[in-house]
């Protein structure tokens, strides 16, 4: 999600778009632990940015993908696409419902 | 995004919380988010929706990762060790370079510290008498108001009445008549405290004098004294039972253990089995007894002596002390006489307020020992507070060298803040040294402090509370001291430190000045109070007191020697004494007297002696009007006493064998007697003491009979030449003391054998009369001259700044020709100005106190002006002296090396 929001990803503004994207129910403080997680794993970086107006002058941390987490994130979409892919043929409507 | 005027905010409370737990570093981006999530919420949801989202999500938050700290690479600055390392490197250094400076302020530090610590000490120790008892809380000491013709008085006496010759005590059945009073204790005392003197115990051929008392029944239940044998609980039950201290049970038992059960014959009159032992009571109790009889005993067995019996009650406790204190006199008063023309009510101490309030004012303890201990812890902060202002006065001083240091901080970076604490950090060091070296004083000054004041004070290591206060001491003096140099050295603007261009501005000055000053108000009042306390003292003990009382020897008279040996009056033994005595060598007279002259404190008033007389006055006179509420003070003598103690006869003549009437109907009385009985003529007037009616014969000049707190009283004097009770006096030959003391033991060992040989010069007894007087003349005296000296160190102080900043100004004027002279007086001028400004704030004040201090003696010496002359010129000489050293310095200093710089 950090890397679709590409440099404008920062708390309210991923769980927005979770839930917009995933019609998932979320909470701020899940969206923020897992974001220091990722940070911790090395996945994300982030930087604080410019003071705004519209948080009363509070800095937001905007968070940007780091080339480990890039590759993590392949690495995740190639593994899904192999078990994909070994499935017999028969399941895959099935299963895609 | 509508702004409307009232914004939708976010519930405080909950933002309170998240600033609370939230790590620093994270406050920002998630209070950040959650507030603008709040206003979407309010746009899409409404307020309240909104709102309780956002309380919502900050409990949510409350997860180990918001929670925890950031460890920083980035030092904190309030944890930066090396920065402390530094500090304390500069302040040793500073230390160091700077020894007088160092000296001066450790060392006057450490006098005013120890000077705490001391009357902390003994404070402490006032405060924690009387106070072991377990049941303390509960016992109150019952004391009566008198009010008699609109006088009133108060006193610890308990109230008793004579009705149909009988003696009573109203308030002894308390007990069953108030459900609230569980336990009544009587405690005897006699003309002083514990009885006036000690008494003869015997056993077997043992034979001591010890000094006790006599207490009722309840005594140990509510009083804790440790009982080392038998039940304290009935140990004063029977008329026959004494309770003896381990020193007594070893003395004549060897152990406590082997002292029960046996007989102790008291003054070879009656026999008392021994039923307690008890713990060697210590100086914690203001009670002193090495023994105590069974109080019954001495009312019906030995007689009344006295009516000094202090009550004292055990009270339930939770029991409201008013409504007792009214149960109480209500039931007293339905005993009283109601025609009697002295109105008693009783009221209740705490008995552990009584040794510090003692003093009666209008019937109601209050004052007392209390005030000592109020005046001299205030003399103790004054002392702290006066080395504290030296330090800062030290510290101000040599704040213009160090000020440069301050700038080069301020430059490189530091802030106020760790100025401050670095200024703090140094005065700390300082008084943690100085605590130090007063410690070590302590310990060595406290065995001579204990000698002087009669106390077992040490200092109590073990204790957690004495290191508590020696910190809390510590933290004090280091901030108080160090409070303005770190205050106004961290405020200096560092261009213009650095420029050199530093002023203190007049307001600083005038500070420094002001509490220079004040330091010598304080050293002058206790200078002039050092003196007017010692020339009182030594004039109390130096003036005449209209008699002989060198070489004079008192003893009492007891044993066989109190037989008046019926018929054969002249071969009794006290005239076999004084007979042989006399031929011994070193005694020049011998003579008895009822009491002892230095201390006569047996007075009666004209309600004393109703027992006797059958209802009338125990002094009368012609011409004596009713109620003239005059105290006398009876003394019977034999016919030499006036020799002995070489007594003054103004008007008449003196008791004489030569006259056969005087030994029945003569009597003295001295001037002060005259003028309050208003006799004109007294001379063959009548008079009467008790049932003895007689003339007066003589007049004597006014003579001191006891301390001279008080104004002389009238005295009556009369021959009982055959009644051997009270004292012998006994007038050595000057330079023979030794030769009449061991004349004196010689025969005192073959006339009255079972009696142990005590005797009691007057003269030293006399001077115990002010032993609290000469403790307070040391105490200060020493506390003068520790002010004056932490004073002149603090003007020294003060002078060395001013010399420094003044540096260039002298050079220049030596240069243009100044005399040393010169420069001395230009730079003492002002200080001495300072000193007698102080002298002018500090001589009312000290004549003030001391005015109310002479108060207290009915003999007095005057405040005369010498006094304050000589306060005034001792600070100024020692003022201008300390000044003097230091300006003379600068004076002669080259002042090519003062304007070389530059």
């Amino acid at each position: 999600m950090v890397a679709i929001l590409d440099g404008d990803a920062y708390g309210v503004n991923i769980m927005h778009e979770i839930m917009q994207q995933t019609d998932r129910s979320l909470r701020l403080n899940q969206v923020h632990a897992s974001l220091h997680r990722l940070e911790e794993k090395g996945m994300i970086t982030s930087k604080m940015g410019e003071p705004t107006s519209a948080r009363g002058g509070r800095r937001k941390r905007m968070f940007t993908i780091t080339v480990y987490g890039r590759q993590t994130l392949k690495h995740i979409q190639h593994l899904r696409e192999n078990l994909w892919n070994m499935m017999p043929s028969s399941m895959k409507p099935i299963a895609g419902v | 995004m509508n702004k409307s005027d009232s914004k939708p905010v976010p519930p405080r409370w909950a933002t309170r919380l998240l600033h609370w737990y939230c790590a620093p570093h994270l406050l920002e981006e998630v209070q950040g988010d959650l507030e603008e999530e709040f206003e979407y919420q309010v746009q899409h949801a409404g307020l309240r929706k909104a709102r309780l989202d956002y309380a919502r999500n900050i409990v949510e938050f409350i997860k180990p990762f918001a929670i925890k700290r950031k460890t920083s690479s980035t030092p904190d600055p309030l944890l930066n060790m090396d920065m402390y390392k530094h500090y304390f490197t500069v302040a040793a250094r500073n230390l160091v370079l700077h020894k007088s400076f160092s000296a001066i302020n450790i060392v006057g530090l450490a006098l005013g510290m120890t000077c705490c610590l001391v009357i902390f000490l003994w404070i402490k120790d006032e405060k924690s008498i009387d106070n072991f008892h377990k049941h303390g809380n509960k016992l109150y000491n019952v004391y009566e108001t008198v009010n008699h013709n609109n006088v009133i008085t108060g006193s610890y006496a308990t109230t008793i009445r004579y009705p149909e010759g009988r003696l009573q005590i109203p308030i002894a059945d308390v007990k069953q008549a108030v459900p609230e009073v569980e336990g009544i204790a009587f405690y005897a005392t006699g003309y002083e405290l514990p009885w006036g003197y000690p008494e003869t115990f015997q056993f077997g051929d043992k034979a001591y004098k010890f000094e006790g008392s006599r207490a009722s029944e309840d005594f140990f239940k509510m009083f804790s004294y440790d009982i080392l044998a038998g039940d304290g609980n009935t140990a004063l039950k029977d008329l026959s039972s004494i309770a003896i201290s381990r020193k007594m049970a070893e003395m004549f038992f060897g152990t406590p253990e082997k002292a029960m059960g046996k007989t102790l014959r008291y003054e070879n009159k009656i026999d008392f089995v021994v039923t307690a032992v008890f713990e060697n009571v210590t100086s914690l109790s203001s009670m002193k007894f090495e023994f105590l009889l069974n109080w019954e005993s001495q009312m019906t067995r030995l007689g009344w002596a006295s009516n000094i019996a202090r009550t004292t009650l055990q009270i339930k406790e939770g029991a409201d002390l008013g409504t007792v204190e009214t149960k109480i006199n209500r039931f007293v008063q339905a005993q009283l006489d109601p025609n009697d023309p002295r109105k008693v009510s009783l009221g209740l101490q705490l008995f552990h307020d009584q040794y510090l309030v003692d003093n009666f004012i209008n019937g109601k303890p209050k004052g007392g020992r209390i005030k000592f201990v109020n005046i001299y812890s205030g003399v103790g902060v004054f002392i702290l507070i006066i080395a504290c202002i030296n330090f800062m006065n030290l510290a101000t001083a040599r704040s213009a060298k160090r000020a440069k240091e301050v700038g080069v901080r301020k430059v490189v970076g530091s802030s106020r803040e760790s100025l401050i604490g670095q200024f703090f950090g140094e005065s700390m060091v300082l008084s943690f040294l100085a605590l130090l070296l007063s410690l070590a004083l302590l310990h060595l000054l406290l065995p001579a402090f204990n000698a002087f004041t009669s106390k077992n004070i040490s200092s109590p290591v073990s204790e957690p509370i004495y290191w508590i206060v020696m910190l809390c001491l510590m933290l004090f003096t280091g901030l108080v001291a160090g409070s303005y140099p770190a205050l106004f050295l961290s405020s200096l603007k560092p261009v213009k430190i650095l420029k050199g261009t530093l002023r203190f501005s007049t307001r600083a000055i005038w500070i420094r000045r002001g509490l220079a000053g004040f330091q010598f108000v304080i050293s002058i009042v206790l200078i002039i109070v050092a003196i007017v306390i010692s020339q009182q003292t030594s004039y109390v003990q130096n003036t005449h007191l209209g008699y002989e009382r060198e070489n004079l020897i008192y003893m009492r008279i007891e044993g066989e020697l109190m037989n008046a040996g019926n018929e054969r009056k002249n071969y009794s033994k006290y005239i076999q004494f004084k007979n042989m005595a006399l031929r011994m060598p070193g005694i020049a007279m011998v003579d008895r007297s009822s009491e002892a002259p230095h201390a006569m404190s047996f007075v009666v008033d004209e309600h004393d002696g109703l027992m006797e007389t059958n209802g009338d006055d125990a002094i009368q006179w012609e011409g004596k009007e009713k109620e003239s509420g005059i105290g006398f003070k009876p003394m019977s003598v034999g016919f030499d006493f006036l020799k002995t103690l070489d007594l003054k006869v103004v008007e008449g003549r003196g008791f004489s064998r030569a006259f056969a009437t005087d030994s029945t109907d003569a009597f003295m009385v001295n001037e002060e007697a005259v003028k309050q009985m208003g006799m004109k003529d007294p001379i063959g007037k009548w008079i009467s003491a008790w049932n003895k009616k007689g003339h007066i014969i003589g007049i004597l000049k006014d003579y001191h009979t006891h301390s001279l707190h008080e104004p002389i009283k009238p005295l009556i004097l009369d021959v009982k030449e055959y009644e051997y009770f009270g004292v012998m006096i006994i007038r050595t030959e000057p330079g023979k003391t030794k030769e009449a003391l061991a004349s004196l033991e010689k025969v005192y060992k073959e006339v009255n054998p079972n009696y142990p040989f005590a005797f009691q010069f007057v003269d030293q007894e006399y001077e115990k009369l002010y032993s609290n007087e000469q403790v307070i003349t040391k105490l200060s005296n020493a506390s003068a001259v520790l002010a004056i000296m932490i004073s002149c160190l603090g003007l020294l102080g003060l002078v060395m700044f001013a010399a420094e900043q003044r540096t260039k100004e002298f050079g220049i004027r030596k240069v243009l020709g100044a005399t040393v002279t010169n420069i001395v007086s230009l730079l003492s001028k002002d200080f001495l100005k300072l000193v007698l400004v102080s002298f002018c704030i500090a001589a009312p004040i000290g004549g003030y106190c001391m005015y109310e201090w002479l108060q207290r003696f009915a003999f007095r010496i005057d405040l005369s002006w010498w006094i304050f002359a000589f306060a005034g010129g001792t600070a100024l000489l020692i003022a201008f002296l300390t000044i003097c050293a230091q300006a003379f310095q600068s004076a002669v200093a080259n002042p090519v090396q003062s304007l070389r710089s530059e």
